[in-house]
Formats: structure tokens, C-alpha cells, sequence
């Protein structure tokens, strides 16, 4: 019996946060399945939801009206409803200035703002409380509504079963009586079944910081609160209440789709058009980039792409993006696009990109679609250290009324649903804690039960149950916003008639309400704005050589092809080298050989869960080395396939392939891609699989290869590399493999001096460094700069002093002082330093630590004495006579101690591995060093342990964690299955020190230790400092 | 109990990971004993020379152990906390719990991943502290000087007592087994001074030393973190490589005194016996006795009072000094050839007042018949405890029935119970919960719990007598039947709430009135087979 048609026209998601305990996209399709007639999405100021639930609702069918709730100042609660265009602009802007007016989280709205703010708005007033205590306030409330808002204000009649439901019909009907204010039903919607009531209380409690036990009358009474049948509505309101909604949503015409993204229009100078201005930058760009002009195809690539920029209007863009790169270069900060648009031909002419698209098959449909009208995206990595530069310069151009950074929707997780929602049911923290800390980084999404049971629960307790359930319900609710890396929105008009903008937590940032995907799916266009610290380290390198070599040394000098950079990269020789350092990127290099450019862009990308996941890695490699040979189903597969051996490798491959294998157009496989980046999250990819075989079969392709094709698309999702990703990446990866090949003193230092970046902490870069041949000096008072720096050996190569700014805790106030003094004459003694550099005695106590004093005083115990003894002197009094203490007997430190301070002071040590002194005892339980294991014979059993510097636990790789250790003579690979990472999780993650027993494996020059059983040996590294990075 | 118990102690345990090979323990320097008497190998006590004083320090590494112990409900494993609040971390474990690798210092998370089966409590300082003094109460066995040295130590000055139990080694013996009766786990240390003493014990070392002879050389491995020195001292003379206190003892005496002050200068003087050390004595009894024998048997109840009055005042004095007030006073009336009458006064909140005590004991000993006339009357206190600075903080106001809730109307309610006996008096609580039965229950007047938020007009319209367990209604065509047929008046009002604690209500709520005109409230249970049932009367 579906009732009467009706529109629910108050209605709240979970991004009214710790309120709303539904999904928009539940509430859509629920509303939808009810039959209603619209269903108005009015989250606590706030319009984060209603792009998901546009999306769904436009799916279905289902009219879908934006707003907002807004409980103002004065406690008057009331629901605003966008009619058209402008009245969402009104809107988006009132909530702005609320949510700027007001702390991250919180906002500050008051009845002039609405009365100055919503000419175009619908208002609905929404009473609260018992009628008969809060009637002749309603009749206040309501006379101020029809004033404010003649012909648009509205009285929402809630009726929820709290008993008193005839009254306040009653009371409300006096209250708007003679008021032209009609009355029309809603529901003060929280959930969008029933069954969300416990998940409801739960959210109310976390809101509240209290268990549910304590959160009280503050807890909804019943669970009413939620999309009612129509019939069950038909029996609580009068019909013209009813009806009344369907009134008011007839009036709200607003849809999302009419939002068009207008550019800046500042980047063109007057006189010039932004198609003429692009053309002309290109031109110029062209002419620097083949100074004899470009050949006939780069030409007709030109114009074929400007031609698309210019059907799609999307000039503005790509001269936003020139502009900004155009202010870093002026500033010297190194920067390099990448992302879907970047590696065009107009890009490579606007100096946004390094990478000569006329070297790789770019497929230009990829990022501008026609058929979609989908914005193009170019993301722009800069030095880390000096991306605030440039987002500053952002904001300064366009105002913050018109940039702004794309939110992040910070959601739940298992650990923060566990810890957030124990505490809502009373459990202990410590229990909480207990739990949470049972589900680690790699354990995803899902809570499996296994791990409760691991850590002391009985999943099947009552209130076990009732957690697990609420988490799972939990998961993936928003939390809180938080900024996107640096997704830039830039507009023309003012962005928050776009979309509201609230406070970030940072200080003199701020955040608009939507996420990456939901601009996405307005078309919205945005600029990634990141920071990349390879960048800077690859500046400061290329300064230091020039300033060494003295010769101008830049990014175009480095040789390109060169034979001994890829004879070291096959080697996985790539400590520092960007990407291709990781574990696993080390381990493809020797079976890869890069020996040219290309080689280095499938490097890039082979490495990556999608192709790995997709099957690709194993056909590739046997392909590359002859073993199977290299054959295509038919020439036009060829073509796209050629450049990869047959094995697609990058995402535009598979695109291609849809076009040309599939007879997919150029949009469809655009679509294709955006499917497979999401189907993880949402699925979906059904019908194009029937789409996609059904076209292979009819241009006579097998059935396997179709299937083939398919599942490496599956595999692909959101993990596949583009071509033009790769390629701007390969440049950085060649560009640094050079500098570490022919100049790794200068290589190492710029590292250093760009820390914290790679997978490598500083102790294994200077040990990588040190074997390298590169001498490396200590940390001296005497001779050390802020930053680490080159010296000259009698050689005539470089040695690489340490720095000041490698000794924890030395500020480097202290330091510029300490090196200002010293150049007017060098220091005779500590409290010669301490007098000149006007020294604190943590700083004096800081560089005794690092053994920087060393120079002065000798060992560290004679320079922490000395330092203990120095006093700052009174400004006029000379310094007290110390020369009558006697120098006092102390023991030398040990090299243990000196290696444990080495460790803790500066994070390195330029003595032995910590390893070395422990050799003995570790020979003592047959634990070989690291270099031994090349006498082993591969499927030995053999006894290792080390430092563990990385585990990594990729999600493509099935549960298996690597581990990498080091010892004094090199590292170990270690792979532990997923058995035995179970069987010694606790071991696995803590030591420190880590002994393995495992079976030798070896594959080429590539050697794995299979570990049986991991044994915890941190005990003997006793306070040494160390530091493992753990990665997903 | 008791099972050797691990300290936290950062220095400590740094110095025993410094042994491990990457810093070999420093060398011994030349011209010390290099045997250090310990618990089993401990020498035979030398003769005692000269006239200097002896000391015997105790120390308890188990204190926030022992004083918790009544507390635990396993055997084991257990851990005492250090603090509740903020990230809570482990002090003190016991052998179960060490054997399953929980350590001191170990953050709550951290040993709870560990063992799940783990029982931990929070330390309660101030336990801690009268345990300690019941330990110097024990003591006073041995001597007459013992001193506390807070938080965990005792001193005992034993010269004249080593005679009396038959030797050195003895009287240690029968002064650990004494403790070991009381569960107590002490290490003891003897030497000529205190602070050595002390420190010898709190390193966990049996020192004998009875000769100032020997003394330096004996301390001279003993690690600095025996002095409890600051940490950033300790870390300071570490980073000189100064770890023993033999190895402070070489440093150049100004050089030492102007890095790390003259008064640890004169510690470490004190510690060699170079210079005396006072210690302050302690003093039993920590709880109040006091009796009366008046001249002449009393018959009334005012002369009972009056006689108690001196004795009152006596304790009002001796709670004043310490600072301290008593919740529980026992006062015994003896009688001749009857057993005594004994009433117990119980506060809600400690008490230090003579005319407050005097009062409530009126009231109290009103109650009472006594047999016969009163010979002798004695008065005793319940433990000492810290006394609150106000009386009003317990009802803020404002709050449900707090305003005017001061002083005085607690002192109703203590009247009032007195009298009354302690069950005859209770408030009505509001409880914020939508659950009916959950909203009003009965509360101890002196602990009224706060209501947060604003009472929700619902609550008001609800009857106050409510039925202990609703009645169930018959029904008549589907509609509840008491008395006559049932008129639904108002509603309904529905409560779906509970469902975290087992007691989960899903009901719709009416207000109906029945053939005689009364009102009643009345629910109807959403679930299957929805019944009706009575579960209110509106006045």
C-alpha cells in the first residue's frame, strides 16, 4: 500500500557527522524504493553529501533537492532549501560564513545572515520542544519567518511519536495562523531504515564523548527518525501537510549538473583571447623545444591537440597550470607535471613537462574526453620544502575567495570505528585498545574475527556481536574533513558560490566541503599542487656539483643514455635513486636490465599492484628475455602492444586495446577507465565485460584472449601507472640514477640535506655512500656548515662533511651563529663557543652528544664535561677563571657507547656497524653475515639477523610481508609468508633486531631468505636508536 | 604473595642494557673489593668498632605491589599501572606477568597485547604511604629510631640492637622473616651511614658494612641511580661516563661541585660518612584511641557526653596537627557484669570537628538503651584520611536538588541517618535515560549523581509512581482491560532505547484513564505478540 505521494524534505547523511547514520547513497535508494516523490538532502550546514547522493539520485531517477540545516545563535532551528542557480550560490555562501565565523568543525549563523543572505531560499521553519511550554515562541519564530521571508517561509511539522504529535499539530497550526506560512510535513530524517537506530544512539555518544549508558535524554527516544513508508505517514499527517511537500519541492528546480566551472580569466592579457594566448605560448614553447621547428607529426599533433582544447573550451586550464609553473620556475623551484593531461605535446611546449611526447604513443583522447564532459588533470610535483611557495602564490593571485584546497574526507577505519564505538559500549580503554591494536596497517577495510580471537575476545560475546556489528555498519562513515595534499580549486567568480568553504585545521588555510572524487563528478576542474622531495633533492644536487665542478650544472646537462647509469640500475645498485630504491623495484632490476629510457618508464610501471595483480610481470619478462616468444593476435593489437612486448603494461594499453581490439570509442574507453579505477569501491564493471568480449569476438579474437584482456583490467584498477605518469617519472629516476653514478658524494649530500624522503634513513645512505667509495667526514664545530656540504680531498674528488643540521635537537638558530662566529676567527675552546656563539647549554650539550666537539675537547665525556663546566658569561663580568680546575680522570667511552650516542645523536655513525661488535655472539647461534649468503648454495637453510630498516606488506602480494635487515657487511631480503607472519606477528613487528632462519632463495642475482622462524634479538642493541619504515 | 617483583627504573634499566655487548660494563677500578656481600654470600659481620652510629635500611621494591594486594582477585599475572589517565604504563609486575614478557614501563597497550588474562591496578599513592608506616610500625620492633624514607624506604638505626637479637646477621634475619610474615619483601642494607645504607638497598645489594673503613670501597660499585639523583643529573654524569658512585667519588671534587651543585656534593659526603646526616624518627600510631574512666559510673546520657567531650577535643587536636579527618568513630561504653555497647558513627565525608562529632554522637547514642551505667568509655577512629577543604563541592549549585545543598543540609542528612539508621534515608534520583524504570531510583543522599543536559519535557509528563515490574493488561478486542475497559487518552509516546546494556525497551506509551476515572500509564510492547501492560499511576 504505498500512501500518498510525498517529498521528505529534511533529510540528513552522515556527513552531518556523528549524526546522520546513513549513506546518501542509502537514503537515495531508499527514498527511491518508497516511491517518493523527492527527497531534499539538508545536512547540518553543510553540502559535503549531496554530490554522492546527486549521483544516485540521478541514476535513479529520483528528484533530488539540495540544502541545508542550520540551527542558528538563538536556538532557532530551521531547514534552507536552494530553488534555482543563484539560491544555491545564497546558500553555499551563508554556509560559508558560518563555518569561517567559527572554529574547524563548528559554525556561527545568525538570523541576520539569513535574513541578508537567502533572497532566493526556501525556509523552513523546524520547532523543537513540548508545545505547550514553547507555543508562544513558535508563534514568535513564525512571525519572523513570514517577515523575512515573504511567500518562501515554510512550518515543518515533525511528527515522530514522542507522544505529544496532536498537540504540536494543534500548537503549530495556531502558531502560523494568519501568517501565510503553510505547514508541510517532514520527518527530521537520521537514518534511512529503522534498523540504523543503534548505530544512530552510537554516533550520538561518540559525538557526546560518553558511553551510551551516560549520553541520556541527549539519545533520540525512538528509532522514527527514518524514511517512513508512505502509507505509515498517510496515517499521522493530514493529507495537506502532505501535499504541502510536494509544493515546495516542485519550486526547488536547482540541480547540480547546472554547475559549470568558469576559469580565472587573469592569465590572459588583454588583446588576446585564451585560445589565442595558448597558441601563442605554444608556439614560443615549440620553437625552444626544436629550435629548427618541429617535425611534420609533432605539428599535426599540435594542432590536433589545440584543436580539442579549444572544442572543449579547456584553454583557461592549461594556461592556469603554465602560469603556475612559469612563477615556480622564476623562483628556481625545480617542478614537473604529470597526470592525465600532462604529457601532451602543448604541455611539453609550455615547459609544464620535460618528457617528448613524440617518444612515447601518448594516446590524447585518454585525458581529454570529448564525449564526456570530463575536465582534464594535471598534477604538478614541486620541490616539498617549497610547495607553500607556490600555494601562497596561489592565494595571492586569486584571492581565497576564489582558490581553495579540495577537501579529504577523513572516514572510519577499523582501529578508529573499534576505539570510537568500544568506548560508546562502556568497554574499558584498555579492552578497546586491545582490540584496535590487534587489527594492523595491512589488515584493510574488514574486521575479521580472527583477530578478535587473537587478541583475547570471544567473538561471539553479546557485546562482541554488537561491536563488530556497529563496525561494520561504521566503516566508511565520514569523521571529519580534512585537506586534500594540495588539490587546488580555482575559479572565476567567487568559489563559494560554488561550493562552502570552511576553516582547516591549519592555520590560513581553508577547505572547500567537497572531496577529489566529488569534483570529479561534477567536472570540476582541480590542480594538484604537490611535494615531491626527490625534486629537491635533485636541485641541491645539481647545485653542488656546478659549485664543485665549477661549471653550470643543470637538469639538461645530465647526459642522457648513459650506458654506466644502467649498468648500476641492473645491478640494483639504487640506494637513494628515486622509485627504483624500493624493495621490490630492487629486486625486478636485474631480471629487467634496463638498458635505455623506455626500459626505465616499464620499470616505473611493471612494478605496481596493477600489473602485478593483472599477470602481467611473469608473460613481460619471459618475452624480455626470449624465453616466449613475442607474438600478437593481430596488427592492429600490434600497434598498441608493440612498444611493451605484447604485454599491456600501462592503463592507455588497455584503453587502446577497448578501441582497438573491442571497437570501443575513444569516450566509451575513457569510461572504461574511470570504471576501473573504481571498481573496487563501487563495482560495476558487469556490462563492460559483456561489452568488451562481445566486441573481441566479433572482430574474431579468441574467447581466452578476450578473458585475458578482461581480467588484466580487473587486476589494473586502481593501481595501473599511465604511460605519461611513468615517463615523468622515469626522468627523475634516470636524472637521479646519473647523479648517483658520477657523483655520489654530491648525490648523497643533497639527500641528506632533503631528509626526511626515500625508503632509506640517513644511517643507510651514508653507509651506501661509504662503499661507494665516497669519503665521508664527521660533524666538527670546526669546519661544519648548517647544511651537509662537499669538501676537497687531495684527490681532487669530493668528500662529504656532515653537517650541523644532522645533530637532533640543535637549533639551527644556535648553529647560524655558532658558523658566523667561527668566520671571524676559529674557536679556542668550549667556552671560547659558548662566549662567541652565544651558545645555550642544550645546544652545547646537543653537539657534545654528536661528538662535534671532538676538535676541542676530545673524547665525549671530556666534552660533556667541558660543556657541563662552560657558563655563559654576565654581559659586562669576564669569564670566571677555570684554569685552576683540574682535568678530571675519565674513561674513555667504549665503541658500543660511542656507536649507541653516533646513533642517537645524529642517526648514523660514521664507526662500525652496530652489527660488527655483536658478531661474535651472533656467530655463537651459526648466524651468518649478510655477505655470506652468496657462498650459500640456493635452498639452504641459514641463520641471519640484522637492523630491520623496511617491511613492507603490498596489498598485491597476497599477505606476504618483505623485510629488509641489514647487517655490517649489507642487507637481507626477507619474504614471510603469510603463516608464519601470523604464527609471529608480534615478533615480526617489534624487533628491532631481528634473527631469521629461512631457506635461501635465489633467482638470478636476486636472493630471498624464506623465513621459517623470526626470533626477537633487540635485547642486545640495548639503546641504540633505530628506525624501520613500514609501508603498505 | 609475593614473588620477586620488577621496578620500573629508566636508569636502571639503562644501565643493565649498557651491558649488554655494545657497551661492556666499565672496568672496576683498582683498589676496591671486588666481592660485594650480597643476601647469600654475605660475610660474617665484622666486630663492631667505635661509636658511630649503624644503620639498617629497608627497602620495598614491591611496595605499589604489596599495598595493592588485597585488591587483586587472580594469582596472576598482574600488574600495578602508574597512572590511570594519562597513558597509563606498567610499574610493577609479578613473576607470571614477567614471564610472559610484560616489563615495567611497558605502555597499557602494549602489556595488555601481551596477556589478555592480565589484571591490572592503578598504584594508590597514598596506600602506599601507610603501608610503608605500618612496616615502620613493625619495625619499632627492632629500635626505637626509625625513620620513613619516603616513598619507598625505611631506616632503622640498630647499633644498640644488634647485641639484644644475637648479631648482625640475625637480627637482619629475624627482621626480613617479621616482614616476610606480614607480606612485606624488603631488601636490607647495612652500613655505617644512612644514605648508604639506603642506597645499598635500593640497589638492590645486602651491603653489611659495619666498619667506616670499608664503606667507600663497599659503595663504590653501587650505580648512581641508587641515590634517586634527578634523571637529568643521572643522564649529565653518564654522559662523563659517570655511572658508579665510585666513579663520582674521583671526579675533582670543585669541578664536581660546580657542575652538578654543592648539595650533591655533600650528599655524596653524607653517603661516605664524611659528614653526619640527620634523620627525622617516626612516630606509630597513626589512628586516634583514647579512653575515659570517670570516677564514678554514669547514668545519663549527658554524662556520657561529657565525659567523651575531653576525649573529642583530644582528637580534633590530633586531626588538626595531622591534617587529616576520620569517616568511622567507634565508641564503646563498658558497663559492669554486661558486654559493652558499642556505636559506630558513620560520615559521609571526613570529619576533624569536636562539636561535629559531639553532635552526631547525640543523635546516635539518643537511639541507643543502654543496659546499664557506663564505667568506661573509649573512643577509636577508623583510618586517617585527607580531608576535602569544603563540604559544598558535593552538590554543585544548580544541580537537581543542589541548590542550598550546603554544609548544613548535609549535616541534616548525617543527622537524619544517624537517627534513622543509614537505609532509612535516601534521595530520588533523575536518572537521564528514556527508559521509564531506569529515570527514577533511589540514591545515597551524599552522592547524588549529576544529571547532564536539560530534562526533556517528556520526563515531566510521566507519572512519579511508577510499578516496581509492569503489570501485564488482559486485553478485550485487542484493547487493555483494567478495571473496565481502557480509554487511550494520549500517545502514543515511543521508547526504543536500552538495547547496550541488555535491557532494551521498544514500547509505545499511552496515557489512559479506566471506568473509574483514574489515570493511568499504560504500554504496549512493539515486538511480538505486542501485550499491554500497566506500568504507572498519575497522582
Amino acid at each position: 500500500m504505498p500512501g500518498p505521494p510525498y517529498a521528505e524534505l529534511h533529510c540528513l547523511t552522515h556527513f552531518s557527522f556523528l549524526r546522520g547514520a546513513s549513506h546518501p547513497e542509502e537514503l537515495v535508494t531508499r527514498a527511491h524504493e518508497l516511491g517518493y516523490a523527492a527527497l531534499a538532502i539538508t545536512d547540518e550546514c553543510s553540502v559535503g553529501g549531496v554530490v554522492r547522493a546527486h549521483v544516485a539520485a540521478k541514476a535513479r531517477g529520483l528528484a533530488l533537492l539540495i540544502g541545508a540545516e542550520l540551527r542558528l545563535v538563538c536556538g532557532l532551528k530551521c531547514v534552507v532549501l536552494a530553488t534555482d542557480r543563484q539560491a544555491y550560490g545564497q546558500l553555499c555562501r551563508t554556509i560559508t560564513r558560518g563555518r569561517r565565523a567559527a572554529q574547524k568543525g563548528s559554525y556561527h549563523l545568525e538570523r541576520s545572515d539569513l535574513e541578508s543572505g537567502l533572497a532566493g531560499c526556501l525556509v523552513l521553519l523546524v520547532p523543537e520542544g513540548e508545545p505547550a511550554l514553547r507555543a508562544a515562541q513558535w508563534r514568535d519564530d513564525a512571525r519572523w519567518l513570514a517577515e523575512a521571508f515573504p511567500g518562501r517561509g515554510f512550518v515543518a511539522v515533525e511528527l515522530l511519536r514522542d507522544g505529544l504529535d496532536r498537540a504540536r499539530l494543534a500548537a503549530l497550526e495556531r502558531a502560523a495562523e494568519g501568517l501565510a506560512l503553510p505547514l508541510v510535513a517532514s520527518g527530521d530524517v537520521h537514518q534511512h531504515a529503522r534498523a540504523r537506530r543503534r548505530l544512530q544512539d552510537a554516533l550520538t555518544a561518540v559525538r557526546l564523548g560518553v558511553p551510551l549508558a551516560e549520553a541520556g535524554w541527549r539519545l533520540l527516544p525512538s528509532g522514527e527518525h527514518y524514511l517512513r513508508e508512505r502509507a505509515r505517514l498517510a496515517k499521522l499527517y493530514p493529507p495537506e501537510l502532505l501535499a504541502a511537500t510536494l509544493a515546495v519541492a516542485e519550486r526547488c528546480r536547482f540541480s547540480l549538473d547546472e554547475l559549470r566551472y568558469e576559469y580565472p580569466r587573469e592569465i590572459v592579457p588583454p588583446g588576446e583571447t585564451a585560445a589565442s594566448w595558448l597558441r601563442q605560448l605554444t608556439e614560443e614553447g615549440a620553437r625552444r623545444r626544436w629550435p629548427r621547428g618541429p617535425s611534420d607529426s609533432v605539428r599535426a599533433l599540435i594542432e590536433h591537440e589545440l584543436a580539442l582544447i579549444a572544442e572543449l573550451r579547456y584553454e583557461a586550464y592549461f594556461l592556469t597550470v603554465h602560469d603556475i609553473v612559469v612563477f615556480a620556475k622564476s623562483r628556481g623551484i625545480l617542478c614537473q607535471g604529470r597526470g592525465s593531461a600532462a604529457n601532451s605535446v602543448v604541455c611539453f611546449c609550455l615547459g609544464v613537462t620535460e618528457v617528448d611526447p613524440a617518444r612515447l604513443a601518448t594516446l590524447f583522447e585518454r585525458f581529454i574526453s570529448k564525449e564526456r564532459n570530463e575536465p582534464p588533470d594535471i598534477d604538478i610535483d614541486f620541490e616539498h620544502e617549497r610547495r607553500e611557495e607556490v600555494i601562497q602564490y596561489v592565494y595571492a593571485k586569486y584571492g581565497r575567495e576564489r582558490a581553495a584546497l579540495a577537501a579529504t574526507v577523513i572516514t572510519y577505519r577499523p582501529r578508529s570505528a573499534l576505539r570510537d564505538l568500544g568506548k560508546a559500549l562502556g568497554l574499558e580503554s584498555a579492552q578497546t585498545e586491545k582490540l584496535a591494536r590487534a587489527m594492523q596497517w595491512w589488515d584493510g577495510s574488514v574486521i575479521d574475527p580472527e583477530r578478535v580471537r587473537e587478541a583475547g575476545f570471544d567473538p561471539d560475546n553479546p557485546v562482541l556481536v554488537r561491536l563488530l556489528e556497529l563496525c561494520r555498519e561504521l566503516m566508511g562513515f565520514p569523521r571529519h574533513l580534512s585537506q586534500h595534499v594540495g588539490g587546488f580549486v580555482i575559479s572565476a567568480g567567487p568559489l563559494e558560490e560554488l561550493v562552502p568553504i570552511e576553516n582547516a585545521s591549519m592555520p590560513e588555510r581553508t577547505v572547500i566541503q567537497w572531496d577529489k572524487n566529488d569534483l570529479d563528478d561534477l567536472g570540476l576542474i582541480k590542480v594538484d599542487l604537490l611535494g615531491l622531495g626527490m625534486l629537491a633533492a635533485i636541485r641541491r644536487a645539481l647545485a653542488l656539483v656546478a659549485d664543485y665542478r665549477r661549471r653550470p650544472f643543470t637538469l639538461a646537462d645530465v647526459p642522457p643514455e648513459d650506458p654506466r647509469v644502467y649498468e648500476m640500475v641492473s645491478r640494483a645498485d639504487t640506494v637513494g635513486v628515486f622509485q627504483i630504491e624500493s624493495r621490490a623495484q630492487m629486486a625486478m632490476l636485474p631480471r629487467l636490465k634496463p638498458r635505455c629510457f623506455y626500459d626505465l618508464v616499464i620499470e616505473v610501471a611493471i612494478v605496481r599492484p596493477g600489473p602485478i595483480q593483472g599477470d602481467m610481470v611473469h608473460p613481460y619478462l619471459r618475452r624480455r628475455t626470449g624465453v616466449e616468444p613475442v607474438t600478437y593476435p593481430s596488427s592492429a593489437v600490434q600497434s598498441v602492444l608493440e612498444r611493451t612486448l605484447g604485454v599491456p603494461i600501462f592503463q592507455e594499453q588497455v584503453m587502446q586495446l577497448a578501441i582497438v581490439a573491442a571497437g570501443f570509442s575513444a569516450g566509451e574507453a575513457d569510461r572504461l577507465r574511470r570504471a576501473m579505477a573504481a571498481w573496487k569501491r563501487r563495482g560495476g564493471l558487469g556490462h563492460f565485460e559483456e561489452r568488451l568480449t562481445r566486441g573481441m569476438r566479433e572482430r574474431g579474437y579468441s574467447e581466452t584472449f578476450a578473458q585475458q584482456i578482461f581480467q588484466q583490467i580487473l587486476g589494473f584498477g586502481d593501481y595501473g601507472f599511465p604511460e605519461s605518469h611513468a615517463a615523468s617519472f622515469a626522468l627523475l629516476v634516470y636524472s637521479s640514477a646519473w647523479l648517483k653514478c658520477h657523483e655520489p658524494a654530491a648525490f648523497t649530500c643533497a639527500l641528506l640535506n632533503s631528509q626526511p624522503m626515500g625508503f632509506y634513513a640517513p644511517a643507510q645512505l651514508v653507509r651506501d655512500a661509504r662503499a661507494h667509495g665516497v669519503e665521508v667526514r664527521p660533524v666538527d664545530v670546526g669546519v661544519s656548515g648548517w647544511d651537509c656540504a662537499l669538501e676537497e680531498r687531495p684527490n681532487g674528488e669530493p668528500a662529504l662533511r656532515l653537517g650541523l643540521n644532522r645533530v637532533r635537537s640543535l637549533s639551527q638558530a644556535a648553529a647560524l651563529r655558532l658558523i658566523a662566529a667561527r668566520e671571524r676567527g676559529a674557536f679556542r675552546d668550549v667556552q671560547d663557543l659558548t662566549e662567541r656563539a652565544a651558545l645555550e647549554r642544550s645546544d652545547l650539550e646537543a653537539l657534545a652528544a654528536a661528538g662535534a666537539l671532538a676538535s676541542l675537547t676530545g673524547n665525549r665525556h671530556l666534552a660533556f664535561w667541558d660543556v657541563a663546566g662552560t657558563e655563559r658569561p654576565l654581559p659586562l663580568a669576564p669569564a670566571l677563571a677555570t684554569a685552576a680546575e683540574g682535568r678530571p680522570l675519565l674513561a674513555a667511552p667504549t665503541e658500543g657507547e660511542d656507536i649507541v650516542a653516533d646513533y642517537q645523536a645524529l642517526g648514523l655513525t660514521l664507526g662500525r656497524h652496530p652489527l660488527a661488535l655483536l658478531r661474535e655472539r651472533l656467530a655463537a647461534d651459526d648466524i651468518i653475515p649478510a655477505a655470506a649468503l652468496a657462498e650459500v648454495r640456493a635452498g639452504a637453510i641459514v641463520r641471519i639477523a640484522g637492523i630491520v630498516i623496511t617491511r613492507q606488506r603490498p596489498g598485491s602480494a597476497g599477505g606476504v610481508t618483505f623485510v629488509t635487515v641489514e647487517d655490517e657487511t649489507g642487507n637481507v631480503n626477507i619474504i614471510v609468508w603469510k603463516t608464519v607472519a601470523e604464527a609471529q606477528r608480534r615478533v615480526l613487528l617489534e624487533s628491532r633486531l631481528l634473527a631469521v632462519e629461512g631457506e635461501l632463495q635465489r633467482e638470478g642475482l636476486v636472493t630471498h631468505v624464506i623465513a621459517r622462524r623470526l626470533t626477537d634479538r633487540s635485547v642486545l642493541l640495548g639503546q641504540l636508536v633505530t628506525r624501520a619504515r613500514n609501508f603498505h | 604473595m609475593a614473588e620477586p617483583l620488577q621496578r620500573r627504573s629508566r636508569a636502571g634499566q639503562a644501565a643493565a642494557a649498557q651491558l649488554d655487548l655494545l657497551a661492556p660494563p666499565a672496568a672496576v677500578p683498582l683498589g676496591v673489593p671486588l666481592a660485594v656481600p650480597t643476601a647469600a654470600t654475605a660475610t660474617a659481620p665484622e666486630a663492631l668498632a667505635g661509636t658511630h652510629e649503624l644503620w639498617l635500611a629497608a627497602y620495598l621494591p614491591g611496595l605499589a605491589f604489596e599495598a595493592l594486594q588485597d585488591e587483586f582477585t587472580s594469582t596472576g599475572p598482574r600488574a600495578v599501572l602508574e597512572d590511570a589517565e594519562r597513558s597509563p604504563r606498567v610499574l610493577l609486575v609479578d613473576e607470571a606477568a614477567r614471564r610472559l614478557g610484560i616489563r615495567p614501563g611497558l605502555t597499557l597497550a602494549a602489556a595488555l597485547a601481551l596477556s589478555s588474562e592480565l589484571e591490572m591496578k592503578v598504584r594508590d599513592v597514598s596506600r602506599e604511604r601507610v603501608w610503608l608506616e605500618r612496616t615502620a610500625e613493625l619495625a619499632l620492633a627492632y629500635t626505637s629510631r626509625v625513620s620513613l624514607e619516603p616513598p619507598d624506604g625505611l631506616l632503622l638505626e640498630i647499633r644498640g640492637s644488634v647485641r639484644l637479637f644475637g648479631g648482625l646477621e640475625a637480627l637482619c634475619r629475624k627482621f626480613e622473616a617479621h616482614c616476610h610474615a606480614s607480606r612485606r619483601r624488603p631488601v636490607c642494607a647495612v652500613a655505617p651511614s644512612p644514605l648508604a645504607a639506603l642506597a645499598g638497598a635500593r640497589a638492590a645489594r645486602a651491603l653489611r658494612v659495619t666498619s667506616m673503613a670499608r664503606l667507600a670501597g663497599a659503595l663504590a660499585p653501587l650505580p648512581l641511580a641508587a641515590l634517586r639523583w634527578d634523571e637529568d643529573t643521572l643522564h649529565r654524569l653518564a654522559s662523563v661516563g659517570v655511572r658508579t658512585v665510585g666513579e663520582a667519588l674521583r671526579l675533582p671534587r670543585a669541578g664536581f661541585a660546580r657542575r652538578f651543585g654543592p648539595a650533591r656534593l655533600r650528599l655524596l659526603d653524607e653517603l661516605v660518612g664524611r659528614r653526619a646526616a640527620a634523620r627525622r624518627g617516626f612516630q606509630a600510631a597513626e589512628r586516634f584511641r583514647g579512653r575515659c574512666e570517670p570516677d564514678y559510673e554514669l547514668e545519663s546520657l549527658d554524662a556520657v557526653l561529657a565525659a567523651l567531650e575531653p576525649l573529642l577535643i583530644d582528637l580534633e587536636h590530633f586531626l588538626e596537627t595531622r591534617q587529616r579527618g576520620v569517616t568511622v568513630i567507634r565508641c564503646q561504653l563498658r558497663h559492669r557484669g554486661q558486654p559493652p555497647t558499642c556505636c559506630v558513627l558513620r560520615l559521609a565525608l571526613p570529619e576533624a570537628r569536636a562539636a561535629r562529632f559531639a553532635a552526631l554522637l547525640r543523635e546516635r547514642l539518643g537511639t541507643l538503651t543502654l543496659a546499664a551505667p557506663v564505667r568506661r568509655c573509649e573512643l577509636r577512629t577508623g583510618p586517617l584520611l585527607p580531608r576535602p577543604l569544603a563540604t559544598e563541592v558535593l552538590w554543585h549549585p544548580g544541580e537537581h536538588g543542589g541548590d542550598g545543598a550546603t554544609a548544613e543540609s548535609l549535616a541534616l542528612v548525617e543527622q537524619l541517618r544517624a537517627r534513622l539508621g543509614r537505609d532509612g534515608v535516601y534521595s530520588l534520583g533523575l536518572y537521564a535515560d528514556h527508559r521509564p524504570e531506569r529515570m527514577i531510583h533511589s540514591v545515597e543522599p551524599a552522592v547524588g549523581e549529576a544529571i547532564r543536559g536539560q530534562v526533556p519535557w517528556s520526563a515531566t509528563r510521566r507519572p512519579l509512581w511508577l510499578l516496581a515490574v509492569p503489570q501485564a493488561l488482559r486485553e478485550r478486542h485487542a484493547l487493555p482491560v483494567y478495571d473496565g475497559a481502557l480509554e487511550l487518552v494520549r500517545g502514543p509516546e515511543r521508547i526504543e532505547t536500552g538495547w547496550w546494556d541488555g535491557a532494551e525497551v521498544e514500547r509505545d506509551y499511552y496515557v489512559a484513564r479506566d471506568g473509574r476515572r483514574a489515570w493511568l500509564w499504560i504500554f504496549r510492547e512493539r515486538a511480538a505478540p505486542h501485550r499491554w501492560f500497566l506500568h504507572g499511576f498519575f497522582g
